[in-house]
């Protein structure tokens, strides 16, 4: 009486789970397997992943069109060993959790390698999935903490925030005299990143920040921390935080009569900054930065002028650091015969390329250039300073 | 004491936006009994739309929110339309439904506005006001002035007019309302049509002060949202003082706690509703499932 078949249903019901799920996980398209003979034939397919929705989305956008550009050209040029570059663009919306859903995306869709992301958060988050696939993964992240990774796949296509800080701390405290120094980070990863290197770079040249001030990265409303920096009468401010975040803490401060310059890493020196901010409000901003401007070389001028055809725009930072990244990626991929996995890492750290950052040579950290220039936001656009 | 007035001034202008948002949902609430989830996104679609009027067509900045105040209502029109049918039928799929057109206005922002965001310049040029040396944006004095018209505006719309009077009735018995010949549907539409344009008005006011981009219903909507739960969900007054109550609160809490404050914030709005479950004005009348 008491042994009805009722149990029977969940048992059938979870055989039929497992043989779907089987089902799906083996249901590949046809010329690809899952094992590690996937680069023989056929395109080189090489993901990309970025923000292309969200607050952070104009800074995906452009890693993401630097990279498809050094794809483009490759392409144009014959791609690798004659066969094709396919580069799939996945969007991570800046969010972490959704970055760690797309590493195992990547891994069961058998791409090779993967460009970005342009956020140290999401990079993060994915590292260790990418680690345990053996997919190398150049990113545009700055964080320390990516380093801190010790991912044998993990590479930087820009030098790391101690190098943009304490690139930045010298330049204030020796080249400019300034001993009062204001800061104020963001609570995210890349804030924290910045905060803890910059506040390292001053202790060595024996400057206490006047005030540390660290906000939330939702947080749109600054008057509370900006008071206290207006009270310490600082001669410089730090400031930490992406884009958006940055532009609008300038914007508020020059509104609160804090009229000292700002001065900060690669975000700072983007156009997104300086319309955020306002243009009179982000003149004079000190920018440390590997890449000021397109200008600085030749290379740089053709990289922009290409840039420019291709979307109609001018080019920045983040679009040459990608181009960089992605150029590094497919070099390797063409010295090593297409390798993956540790093959293809290793092709990678061997790799020496002269970009339009500089010229990268990785060490075992991943990190390729380990140098930035100074510049300064004149008129709205960012120069050396001389 | 000069840094704590010039935290309340930073704190009390986001505050009157919170407020507007509010109300907004304090009104729909109070007359259909229902959370309109869509409302932050529909705040979001105003500052996209003014911003839109503002920079891309030049149109002043007035005229622009008032085309955005337009769309908006329209937008809340057709909600209401196409949930009327649930109306006092299907009370939760009701909330879905909002919750649905939340997620379509952010994925038709971006459709229609792009991934990339954009700052929006005050439309007021001059400096900021110099008091005792706390420094005061001329555009947040702007904001404020608004937010107060507006709320005066809709308390006189719901206790002196007709249509007022008429959806404060289907609002206490939508039968009873019926019966004397209100038309219920018409009222809710209305009632959207105003709390959209609300959102409209918040949104499009706020532009200027951060920046707009598909994501700024999300920081809007859960500061607007806990502003009309502390001043009591479906009182008019209490959204005001929940409002300026929430920014000025999240404004001290910015200063004291730093990267902790929104923690903070949301730490001492849940022990203030612990204390007092229906907000500082609350009122448990309406309940119309």
């Amino acid at each position: 009486m008491s042994r009805t078949p009722r149990p029977r249903v969940p048992g059938t019901a979870l055989v039929a789970a497992v043989a779907l799920a089987t089902a799906l996980t083996a249901c590949s398209a046809p010329g690809e397997s899952d094992d590690d003979t996937r680069s023989d034939s056929g395109p080189v397919k090489i993901a990309v992943v970025n923000a292309r929705s969200g607050q952070l989305s104009s800074l995906g956008d452009w890693e993401h069109k630097g990279a498809k550009l050094a794809i483009d050209e490759w392409n144009k040029k014959g791609g690798i060993d004659g066969r094709r570059i396919e580069m799939k663009s996945f969007d991570d919306q800046g969010d972490p959790t959704t970055g760690t859903n797309l590493a195992r995306k990547i891994d069961s869709g058998n791409y090779i390698a993967m460009i970005g992301t342009a956020e140290s958060a999401v990079t993060i988050a994915m590292a260790p999935v990418l680690k345990q696939a053996g997919i190398p993964n150049i990113t545009s992240g700055q964080a320390d903490a990516l380093v801190d990774q010790k991912s044998p796949f993990l590479f930087l296509n820009g030098p790391t925030s101690t190098t943009y800080d304490s690139t930045l701390a010298k330049h204030l405290v020796q080249d400019k005299g300034h001993k009062k120094i204001a800061m104020i980070t963001n609570n995210g990863s890349f804030g924290k990143g910045e905060h803890d290197a910059f506040a390292e770079a001053a202790k060595d040249l024996g400057v206490t920040p006047v005030t540390d001030q660290v906000v939330t990265t939702d947080q749109k409303e600054f008057s509370a921390a900006l008071t206290k920096i207006r009270s310490k009468k600082p001669d410089v401010v730090f400031i930490g935080s992406e884009e958006v975040e940055a532009g609008l803490i300038v914007k508020q401060a020059r509104d609160l009569g804090i009229t000292v310059p700002f001065a900060g890493a690669a975000p700072q020196g983007t156009p997104v900054f300086i319309d955020t901010a306002g243009k009179k409000a982000a003149e004079g901003t000190i920018v440390s930065s590997p890449y000021l401007g397109n200008d600085i070389s030749p290379a740089a001028r053709k990289f922009a002028a290409a840039y420019k055809a291709a979307y109609g725009e001018e080019a920045e930072l983040h679009g040459a650091k990608a181009y960089d990244g992605t150029n590094i990626l497919l070099t390797a991929l063409e010295n090593s015969d297409v390798a993956t996995g540790k093959k293809l890492a290793d092709a990678i750290r061997a790799t020496t390329y002269d970009g339009l950052l500089g010229t990268f040579e990785f060490g075992a950290d991943g990190v390729g250039i380990t140098a930035t220039t100074i510049g300064v936001i004149q008129d709205g656009k960012l120069v050396e300073q001389k | 004491m000069q840094d704590t007035l010039q935290t309340l001034v930073g704190g009390l202008s986001l505050g009157a936006v919170y407020a507007l948002v509010a109300m907004g949902f304090s009104l729909v609430y109070r007359t259909m009994g229902l959370v309109n989830f869509a409302h932050a996104d529909i705040a979001m679609i105003g500052a996209y739309a003014a911003s839109t009027f503002y920079l891309t067509s030049r149109l002043p900045f007035v005229v622009a929110m008032v085309l955005a105040i337009v769309i908006t209502g329209a937008i809340g029109l057709v909600i209401e339309r196409v949930l009327r049918p649930l109306e006092n039928k299907d009370f939760d799929l009701m909330l879905i439904g909002t919750i649905g057109f939340g997620i379509v206005l952010q994925a038709l922002a971006i459709i229609i506005w792009g991934t990339t965001g954009r700052a929006v310049p005050s439309p007021l040029e001059s400096a900021p006001l110099d008091v005792l040396g706390i420094r005061i944006r001329t555009y947040d004095l702007l904001v404020m002035a608004v937010a107060a018209l507006a709320v005066v505006a809709l308390a006189f719309f719901l206790s002196r007019t007709k249509r007022g009077a008429a959806m404060q009735a289907v609002a206490m018995d939508h039968e009873a309302a019926t019966a004397v010949g209100i038309d219920v549907g018409r009222s809710n539409a209305l009632a959207f049509a105003i709390g959209a344009g609300l959102a409209a008005l918040a949104g499009g006011l706020v532009g200027p002060m951060l920046y707009v981009d598909a994501s700024l219903g999300g920081a809007l909507g859960i500061k607007g949202f806990a502003a009309a739960m502390l001043g009591g969900f479906g009182s008019i007054h209490g959204a005001v003082v929940g409002g300026v109550a929430i920014g000025v609160l999240d404004s001290y809490a910015a200063g004291h706690f730093q990267g902790y404050s929104v923690l903070v914030t949301f730490l001492v709005f849940t022990i203030a509703i612990m204390i007092r479950p229906m907000g500082i004005f609350g009122e448990r009348t309406v309940s119309r499932a």
